[in-house]
């Protein structure tokens, strides 16, 4: 640096030098006439040439000056991974190479079209919401949508100028481009009139050029961080999730019973639980929330926590599905809903006592292979608050498997687009008779993927086996 | 999604087609509906023949779309829904809230019948 601060100070002090050496000359010019030595004449007349020389020397220390901030602002730009820290650097090195009396880098976020001002130099605070513009509108719009530089010698003559700065009398803006995309903007004001040049134009554009590079590599590792973020948050949730579904199968003899799980996200909508109300009586609950990923799950927790804390307080099912419809109602948006069976049994008396709310009708595959539905009972749950919920009872036999189980099942499609279908799950479970009921889910399960292979399973499926064998 | 609104006399026909899936589906919908009910439009029926395939969300475009209009004092028909619709209307037992019609003349007319 002290080497660079050297050679400015001889390229200064010998462009005075240059300068005096002219001025003299200027001084000895009018006492020369014809009969001056012609020596002397061509001393004077080239001397008085000189500024030129000066000039060009404070040109070259100009531009080694500039060429020394683009490095500097190079170096600046490739280290810094933060837009607030990067944006700043880059207008306060900006002042070095082109004068302003105002600037600011503007950002085009790319969902609203708003120009936003990132970083701003000179202008009042008040202002700053007219600084704020959408794209086409001021000139700094006209810039960001045409892709193209703009000065603007005298701003008071142009109509597209919104004042929001009352010294500015000329401004220049160039653009920010990243892969022939507009992503914002520099925008530069000056007290003076025909304050920008071409060569100014060329050095902001050089600099632009820079700049966008730096911000699109920050974006990009801004977006890096957030996905790792967001895929950290979506384990967690996913963890929280299954915590909410049964860990363990409660005994309940003489009956099997097994569920199971599969979201086609992270987090899903589908949700199933036993709940254990007397020694005897054992609340099984399946459900589906419109719609998947975290909207759904967020719901689904809704919907466990109001139909667990009905079940501890409330026997009849007729009220608790009442109240959980209402509690969804008041607390989903009116086009979420969800589709729920819930029923207690008794294993002392094999009375399946239920409501379904809207829900895919569990299947009873009797000894006999004959088939019966669990038809809906109700209206799905959370779409209109005062639906009311009927209560069926069934009368478990022996050799019954009950199965139930979400769309997730019946609906996953091949490539063909055929569904699994209804008929397919009860073929299944005929056939696989022997199995028990942990076998069975795992087995059915498999068969939804090889049907929809090679497609993956696309929506989240959940299915219950209960089975109350042979006497 | 395909979407389209027409005026049949006083009644409002929103034809859809396609998959209903919700999501940005749901915002255009519900933007068009917004603005003919803002019109003082009050009678609406949706035309659903074209409609190759509706998920839960789909069908909750279709709830939303009731209790908008029903805000609005408005009341909302149903037209032409497919075999798969029917079904899941009833399995979810939505049929007892829409009201279901085989043709678009009869679902404007029954605007009539019920005045």
């Amino acid at each position: 640096m002290d080497n660079c601060q050297n050679i400015d100070n001889r390229y200064d002090r010998e462009a005075c030098h240059l300068d005096e050496l002219a001025a003299l000359a200027r001084e000895a010019s009018p006492h020369l006439d014809n009969g001056s030595h012609p020596a002397v004449l061509a001393l004077v007349q080239k001397s008085m040439e000189l500024p030129n020389a000066a000039n060009l020397l404070r040109d070259a220390k100009q531009e080694r000056l500039q060429n020394e901030v683009f490095i500097r602002i190079g170096s600046e730009l490739s280290s810094r991974l933060a837009l607030d820290e990067l944006l700043p650097q880059i207008i306060d090195s900006l002042q070095e190479v082109v004068h302003y009396d105002a600037a600011g880098i503007f950002l085009v976020d790319s969902e609203t079209g708003q120009i936003e001002g990132q970083v701003l130099r000179g202008y009042q605070v008040d202002s700053l919401h007219q600084v704020r513009q959408k794209v086409g509108q001021g000139l700094m719009g006209a810039v960001i949508q045409s892709g193209q530089p703009l000065r603007v010698g005298d701003v008071e003559h142009d109509p597209r100028y919104i004042n929001a700065r009352n010294q500015t009398r000329s401004e220049m803006a160039v653009p920010l481009l990243s892969e022939g995309r507009v992503i914002g903007c520099f925008n530069l004001e000056s007290d003076q009139k025909d304050a920008y040049t071409e060569h100014d134009q060329e050095l902001l554009s050089t600099l632009a050029n820079h700049a966008a590079i730096a911000i699109e590599r920050v974006r990009f590792y801004r977006e890096v961080l957030r996905k790792r973020q967001y895929e950290e948050e979506l384990s967690l949730a996913r963890q929280i999730q299954l915590s909410f579904l049964p860990r363990n199968v409660p005994k309940f003899r003489p009956y099997d019973l097994a569920g199971i799980n599969f979201p086609s996200q992270a987090v899903g909508g589908d949700y199933y639980d036993y709940i254990s109300l007397t020694d005897k009586d054992l609340g099984i609950a399946i459900g589906d929330v419109s719609g998947k990923g975290m909207g759904a799950a967020l719901i689904m927790a809704s919907f466990r926590a109001s139909l667990r804390v009905e079940c501890v307080h409330n026997f009849e099912i007729r009220d608790i599905l009442a109240r959980v419809n209402h509690f969804l109602c008041e607390s989903t948006d009116i086009d979420k809903f969800v589709t729920a069976f819930y029923g207690v049994l008794d294993r002392e008396t094999g009375r399946l006592t239920y409501g379904n709310a809207g829900h895919d009708p569990p299947v009873i595959i009797h000894a006999d292979n004959s088939v019966e539905k669990l038809d809906a009972t109700g209206m799905v749950l959370g779409a209109f608050p005062d639906s009311e919920y009927d209560v069926q009872i069934y009368d478990f036999r022996p050799g019954d498997a009950l199965l139930m189980y979400t769309d997730g099942v019946t609906e996953a499609m091949n490539s063909r687009l055929e569904p699994f279908g209804l008929d397919r799950l009860v073929a299944e479970c005929i056939r696989n008779r022997d199995l028990d009921a942990g076998a069975l889910v795992w087995k059915i399960t498999r068969e939804v993927r090889k049907f929809c292979s090679p497609e993956p399973v696309k929506d989240d499926l959940t299915l219950i086996a209960l089975r109350l064998p042979d006497a | 999604m395909d979407l389209d609104f027409r005026k049949s006399n006083d009644v409002v026909i929103i034809e859809l087609g396609g998959k209903i899936m919700g999501g940005s589906d749901s915002a255009k919908f519900f933007e068009q509906l917004e603005t003919s009910l803002g019109e003082g439009h009050q009678r609406y029926v949706i035309d659903l023949e074209k409609v190759h395939w509706m998920n839960s969300s789909g069908l909750g475009i279709l709830i939303r779309a009731l209790k908008t209009i029903r805000d609005h004092r408005g009341s909302l028909k149903l037209a032409r829904s497919t075999r798969k619709i029917q079904d899941i209307l009833t399995i979810t037992k939505l049929m007892m809230v829409f009201r279901t019609y085989d043709t678009v003349d009869e679902a404007v007319h029954s605007f009539d019948e019920s005045t």
